[in-house]
């Protein structure tokens, strides 16, 4: 999950492999805004992964590794 | 002006004008700290009708400033806290302002400049009611809005309490709810048009606005605490909010059990919102409706049906209203028929005297209609008319819509090449099902900064904060080795296109 979430941010922010890291803070660096947090939400829809938006505050979704945390209890 | 008089109004009765967080404010405090703030310019400005510019994002200070304004016969510059410092100190330039309110700290410098705390002295003090001949004519300016233009300075929309006047009577048969109070989404910046819709038709009819500030959107968790609590009866926003929305199951009709209508305006509408909103809300009316800050917020509307979902074509931005001439023509300016597309052209009360000091956009832009002697615009969009219901197909330059903000590309271009090594910038728009989603810049390096491209992202985006407002900043960030270039030498998109 770890791998397609950082797959997904990268093609988001045109990082480069390797650039985000499991524990890089994803607001707090900038790398992503409310609008760009949707972006990624659509696209681990698509993938089969829905995370309900209601149930996610910023603290819980900063980086990498705490969404894909959520994203496997999600199922 | 008709909200004046309706403020005055509502201020005998119990109702709550605005609603912010733990703090709201009633009609009759609403019309108390405007007359205040009314009787402070008439004693402090007198005879001088230079605009006042009020800088700060959802404060319940601002409309009261706002009406304020217009009760002592001038109007008012809203900037919000997106826009950074050098770019209100730019639109300061212009305006001159002589009074600022200054909420946030943007550092710009006038006669006079109230701080929160000033501020709030001001509107703490008593004030008689002030008289008519104090208030706004029809023909002054109520409000002068700040978009993105195509040089890198932004040009400064002028709306009169008349256009003000015009766009309360041609949207009355889409927003006439028949409520009586209710309340109202207040989520659109201020210095974003669409803001009017709360600010002079819902107050005008009673309603309580809602406030959901840009901290609440942020973070989703919050958003939706703040929506289950909001009992909302009506929602105006752009499509990005309720694409945000719709993220979570939870935005249905429970979430929003007394919502009655929901009107989505300032960039493209989808088919898969439209559809998605249908299912969730069942029976709620989903508008879509257009219109550009220059003809006064909208000019069009339709509500969506579930045939128009079917059918091949674009989902329309709406009919014309009553009291807007909408004309399609071609590059020539005849009228074009059904079906053919061609520049929108709109002609009616609504429709704004013209850039602020700007003589030369507004030669461009306006005209003077032969046949009504009403002002017209060129609104720059490519669209086509059909049974009465106008389609938009794309602009006719290199605007676009962002989250509901119009973005000039050549705007953030002209400040991408002034960041440091950067020799050459290309920004394109990325597009999902029609809808502009973010932006990518191309650039160019005038040497090897031997930075990581999510590393330079940063360091460019940073440079950009200090100069455009936030939603104007590229999200994605690409250097090139070399320019593609078109016959003409000029920097060819379609391939950089093929690159997003």
């Amino acid at each position: 999950m770890i791998e397609k979430i950082i797959a997904i941010l990268n093609e988001i922010t045109g990082a480069d492999a390797g650039e985000i890291q499991p524990d890089t803070e994803l607001f707090a660096e900038g790398i992503l805004d409310s609008f760009g947090l949707v972006q990624l939400l659509v696209a681990l829809e698509d993938q089969g992964c829905t995370l309900d938006a209601a149930e996610l505050d910023r603290d819980a979704i900063s980086t990498p590794e705490k969404l894909a945390a959520l994203a496997e209890q999600a199922g | 002006m008709f909200i004046l008089e309706k403020l005055a109004q509502y201020a005998r009765t119990e109702r709550t004008a605005i609603v912010y967080g733990e703090d709201s404010l009633s009609f009759a405090a609403l019309e108390q700290r405007s007359n205040a703030f009314a009787r402070y310019l008439l004693d402090t400005l007198a005879d001088d009708h230079t605009p006042v510019m009020i800088y700060g994002h959802k404060e319940l200070a601002i409309p009261a400033c706002m009406f304020g304004c217009l009760k002592s016969g001038r109007g008012y510059v809203p900037v919000d806290t997106t826009f950074p410092p050098e770019r209100v100190q730019r639109i300061a330039e212009q305006v001159q302002p002589k009074l600022v309110v200054d909420l946030a700290g943007c550092g710009v410098k006038a006669p006079t400049v109230l701080d929160a705390a000033a501020l709030e002295q001001v509107l703490s003090l008593p004030a008689e009611t002030v008289s008519r001949e104090n208030w706004i004519a029809p023909d002054q300016t109520a409000y002068i809005l700040f978009t993105s233009g195509s040089t890198g300075t932004p040009k400064g929309v002028q709306i009169t309490a008349g256009n003000l006047a015009a766009f309360r009577e041609g949207v009355a048969p889409w927003f006439n709810l028949g409520l009586d109070g209710g309340r109202f989404l207040n989520e659109i910046s201020y210095s974003f048009d669409v803001s009017v819709c709360a600010l002079y038709d819902a107050l005008g009819r009673g309603m309580t606005l809602y406030t959901v500030d840009k901290q609440m959107l942020g973070d989703p968790k919050t958003l939706f605490a703040a929506l289950r609590q909001s009992g909302i009866d009506a929602w105006v926003s752009t499509p990005s909010l309720a694409e945000i929305c719709v993220q979570s199951e939870q935005f249905t009709s429970q979430l929003l059990p007394q919502v009655k209508q929901f009107v989505f305006c300032g960039e493209v509408l989808t088919k898969k919102l439209t559809e998605q909103m249908m299912e969730r809300f069942p029976g709620v009316p989903i508008l879509n409706a257009y219109g550009p800050t220059e003809a006064t917020v909208l000019v069009t509307a339709a509500e969506m049906t579930k045939d128009m979902l079917q059918s091949d074509r674009p989902l329309p931005i709406g009919y014309a209203f009553e009291n807007v001439a909408a004309r399609i023509v071609s590059d020539s300016g005849a009228v074009l028929p059904d079906g053919e597309a061609g520049e929108l052209l709109l002609v009616g009360e609504s429709v704004s005297p013209g850039y602020f000091g700007r003589p030369d956009l507004n030669a461009k832009s306006f005209f003077t209609d032969e046949e009504t002697g009403q002002q017209g615009y060129h609104t720059g969009d490519l669209c086509y008319r059909l049974n009465g219901l106008i389609y938009y197909c794309g602009r006719l330059d290199s605007q676009v819509k962002l989250n509901g903000f119009r973005v000039e590309l050549e705007d953030v271009e002209h400040h991408l090449v002034r960041v440091d090594n950067i020799a050459r910038a290309a920004v394109l728009p990325v597009m999902t099902d029609g809808k502009v989603t973010s932006l990518t810049a191309f650039v160019l390096l005038e040497h090897p900064d031997g930075l990581s491209s999510l590393k330079r992202g940063q360091a460019i985006k940073a440079a950009l904060a200090g100069v455009l407002p936030s939603y104007m900043i590229p999200r994605k960030f690409i250097a090139l080795d070399a320019f593609p270039l078109n016959t003409n030498g000029k920097v060819d998109k379609k391939s950089l296109a093929a690159l997003l």
